[in-house]
């Protein structure tokens, strides 16, 4: 990461920038992080967002490949529930979001790296939030140690 | 491999922030088989044209355009590979303007984000698959079952349309419901009146398409999917032949046996050859085996000899089974009231004189049981009436849900009572008034300002308690404010929520159709595809899916007929997109856990050789199943476990 985009933003941990990948499902999410770049409010340039159909497409092998190939952080959005263009793939992410907590845990990684959460395709500002949170969440917590 | 890559500026909205040099040079450093072009606006006419002869020129392997949102125009630049001769599924955009350049607070930033953006983006495109779009052929009928108002509506906005419907029915008698009742809210008309002319123009045949009517037939079961259903239908005997019979009633008169009538709840009788109810339609009677002394080994041709048409009559007759094939189904089986019986405390089929609210909507119909004349079961005019709304709505144990239509018919059950018995006193119990609409809260204007109406509000159903005191229904009550009271009462009327009935239940099961948590057939989406099932081609109108009044009703049949105008259309093959799942059978364990989660139907499993199989058409491209997969047998085209852990790796790559 470059030394500019450090210097714009003064975060807490003023050298670390950490990467998170963010999974977004097409239909809600990936069109909540649209609508919050039609806004045009700046946010924490750290989550680099990876575009599935649906948030039940999310392997956790994917989840445990971003922090194997050097994310401090992932973050998973879905519709709401009962808003899944696909009926019910917001739960099963959401079972598997379960299921991958525990496995970092195993795995001694810090749950609080994976953040599941409901965007809606009209919440812009709800996305800004949470990529904020994650960042800041991410921040604290430090790279993360991949040894 | 060679790869296209497309930089937009568009006009500045991306340029202005990230530094196209930049990239270009990032690119140049680390892929060598990339080449980088910029474009003032991609989108644009100029754009598309310059996109598509430079694709011609270069005939790239992989295409990356940089620019706005996929949601935007990856539609627009998949044509253009496509024009180009480029598979359109070899390309790959990068949102750069939505996800970059107007949300990064400086423009060095914006262009490093760029550079992991489309780094993902490159390692993600050299896997990209050839996929084609499949099309296959669809028929252009439709099934529809249900002749009430929502599938009558769909019916005729199909035929109208010149397509081909079979309309299943499982009474002798279309209409549904509201032929059933007197009056409709908000204004009071003729129920059988309003839908006398849909249902003449479809006993008629009036349209450029055709309408096959099946009265007393089911559905049995349904094969196939979306464009391509064949279903096999159950006709009961009716033991009248629907093409000779006159409708003149001679066979009616002749009949020596009575019988209670089912269509007025069993209140009143008919004879056991009858219409179901005076006025229905067809105008046939049909022959109640279970009634006619010619079941009970008797001899008796009363009803055959009478009649003036020779065969009209026929006592041969019947079950048959049909089938038909349908590109596309429509349910529109109704509603039944929740079984009043369960609410113990109100006294129904225990106390004298309370009745439910389709048993009052019989009373109150001239060709009812008591021919319009509201009366208690002894036969007198009622003085005081208590109409009990919500009786089993918004209470868990019962029905946790609003009815939203009880209201509008219980003021119009007022209004009905006044017309007749003017003197009359009329208690509505509620717990909530709901009116919503343009129309509907004139019923309560009508009625609140009569001295003879009074509301109290209740809390629960076991605040309420209806006991018989001298053969006449009394009412103890426990009001929101605690207050109690003891009415003595003539008549009880009971307002229960709809619910789905037993034939939609079981035609949810038989057709694999999701049903909600309270239990009505399951929209797509609430909102964007409220008459779409789960199930692609199965769609659902009318109270089936929830608790909806005749204007709702036959609007759902009307959008479902639209739904299947626009989707099956004549000439046109049906598209199967590649963007779906496919099952690597040689690895496939057979554990069918793909079946068990997906939300379409589309994975069955083949017996033979133990694997399960995606049906294309059926496939949503959701891609739950290849993450649920453990064997990874279940692969989702376009989004595979390889592309889209290329891309993370992509992303995440040190610089």
């Amino acid at each position: 990461m470059n030394n500019n985009e450090i210097s714009q933003k003064p975060y807490k941990e003023e050298n670390f920038a950490p990467k998170i990948v963010g999974f977004l499902c097409n239909w809600c999410s990936y069109a909540g992080a649209d609508k919050a770049g039609t806004a045009q409010k700046p946010y924490p340039p750290h989550v680099n967002i990876i575009r599935v159909m649906c948030s039940g497409r999310v392997d956790p092998e994917f989840v445990l490949q971003a922090f194997s190939e050097g994310a401090d952080g992932v973050i998973i959005l879905a519709c709401h529930p009962g808003d899944c263009h696909y009926k019910e793939g917001n739960y099963r992410a959401r079972q598997r979001h379960q299921i991958t907590v525990n496995l970092l845990e195993a795995l001694g990684i810090e749950k609080e790296r994976l953040r599941f959460d409901y965007v809606s395709a009209g919440e812009g500002e709800k996305f800004t939030r949470v990529v904020e949170e994650a960042v800041e969440t991410i921040k604290n917590l430090g790279p993360l140690n991949h040894g | 491999m060679k790869t296209g890559v497309y930089f937009c500026n568009c006009s500045g909205n991306i340029s202005g922030q990230v530094n196209s040099e930049t990239i270009k040079d990032n690119l140049q450093s680390r892929h060598s088989g990339a080449y980088f072009k910029t474009c003032e606006l991609l989108c644009s006419e100029e754009g598309i044209n310059f996109l598509e002869e430079d694709l011609k020129e270069n005939a790239p392997d992989r295409v990356l355009v940089m620019a706005c949102s996929p949601r935007d125009h990856e539609n627009t630049f998949m044509n253009a590979l496509k024009r180009a001769g480029i598979n359109p599924y070899y390309l790959q955009m990068v949102n750069i303007r939505e996800h970059v350049a107007w949300v990064t607070p400086d423009g060095d930033t914006a262009t490093q984000k760029t550079i992991r953006c489309l780094e993902g983006a490159l390692q993600r495109v050299l896997l990209h698959e050839p996929l084609e779009m499949k099309q296959v052929e669809a028929s252009l009928e439709t099934l529809v079952i249900g002749a009430g108002p929502a599938g009558l509506s769909a019916a005729l906005k199909l035929a109208e349309a010149g397509r081909k419907v079979t309309l299943v029915e499982k009474t002798p008698f279309i209409g549904g419901m509201p032929v059933r009742y007197e009056e409709i809210f908000p204004h009071l008309e003729c129920g059988p009146c309003m839908l006398e002319g849909m249902m003449d123009r479809i006993l008629h045949n009036d349209f450029p398409g055709s309408i096959e009517l099946l009265t007393m037939a089911e559905v049995t079961e349904v094969v196939g999917s979306y464009g391509n259903f064949t279903a096999r239908i159950k006709q009961y005997p009716r033991f009248v032949e629907e093409k000779n019979c006159l409708g003149c009633d001679l066979c009616v008169e002749a009949c020596p046996v009575t019988t209670p009538n089912e269509f007025n709840l069993g209140m009143g009788e008919k004879k056991a050859i009858s219409p179901p109810l005076p006025g229905a339609l067809p105008y046939v009677p049909y022959l109640d085996p279970k009634a006619c002394l010619r079941w009970k080994e008797e001899e008796c041709s009363l009803c055959q000899e009478t009649c003036l048409v020779e065969g009209a009559i026929n006592f041969e007759q019947t079950e048959t089974t049909v089938e038909r094939n349908a590109g596309a189904i429509i349910l529109a089986t109704g509603f039944s009231l929740y079984p009043t019986e369960k609410l113990g405390q109100l006294g129904y089929e225990k106390v004298n004189s309370v009745y439910h609210s389709l048993e009052f909507e019989r009373i109150a119909a001239e060709n009812g049981p008591t021919e319009g004349q509201i009366i208690t079961r002894e036969g007198s005019f009622p003085q005081k009436v208590a109409i009990v709304h919500c009786a089993g709505s918004l209470e868990e144990e019962h029905a946790a849900y609003c009815s939203g239509v009880c209201c509008a018919y219980a003021l119009k059950f007022n209004l009905m009572i006044n017309k007749k018995l003017p003197e009359t006193e009329i208690v509505h119990f509620f717990k909530e008034l709901t009116l919503p609409g343009a129309e509907d809260y004139e019923l309560y204007k009508r009625v609140k300002d009569n001295p003879l109406t009074s509301f109290i509000r209740y809390h629960s159903s076991s605040d309420l308690f209806i006991s018989e005191k001298e053969g006449r229904p009394a009412l103890q009550y426990v009001d929101q404010q605690g207050a109690t009271g003891n009415i003595e009462l003539d008549m009880v009327i009971l307002c229960p929520p709809m619910v789905p009935g037993k034939d939609t239940v079981r035609l949810a099961n038989l057709l694999e159709v999701t049903r909600g948590s309270n239990g009505f057939l399951e929209a797509l989406h609430g909102k964007m595809e409220a008459t779409q099932s789960n199930v692609k081609g199965i769609f659902i109108a009318g109270a089936c899916q929830s608790p909806k009044d005749i204007k709702a009703a036959t609007t759902d049949g009307a959008s479902a007929a639209g739904n299947i105008l626009s989707a099956l259309v004549e000439g046109r093959k049906l598209d199967i997109s590649p963007v779906a799942a496919e099952i690597n059978r040689d690895i496939c364990s057979g554990c069918k856990v793909c079946l068990s989660i997906c939300p379409f139907k589309a994975v069955s499993f083949d017996e033979e050789n133990k694997t399960s199989q995606v049906n294309e058409l059926l496939c949503q491209g959701c891609g739950t199943c290849a993450a649920a997969c453990p064997s990874g047998a279940a692969r989702g085209k376009h989004f595979t476990d390889r592309q889209i852990t290329a891309e993370i790796k992509g992303v995440l790559r040190n610089e």
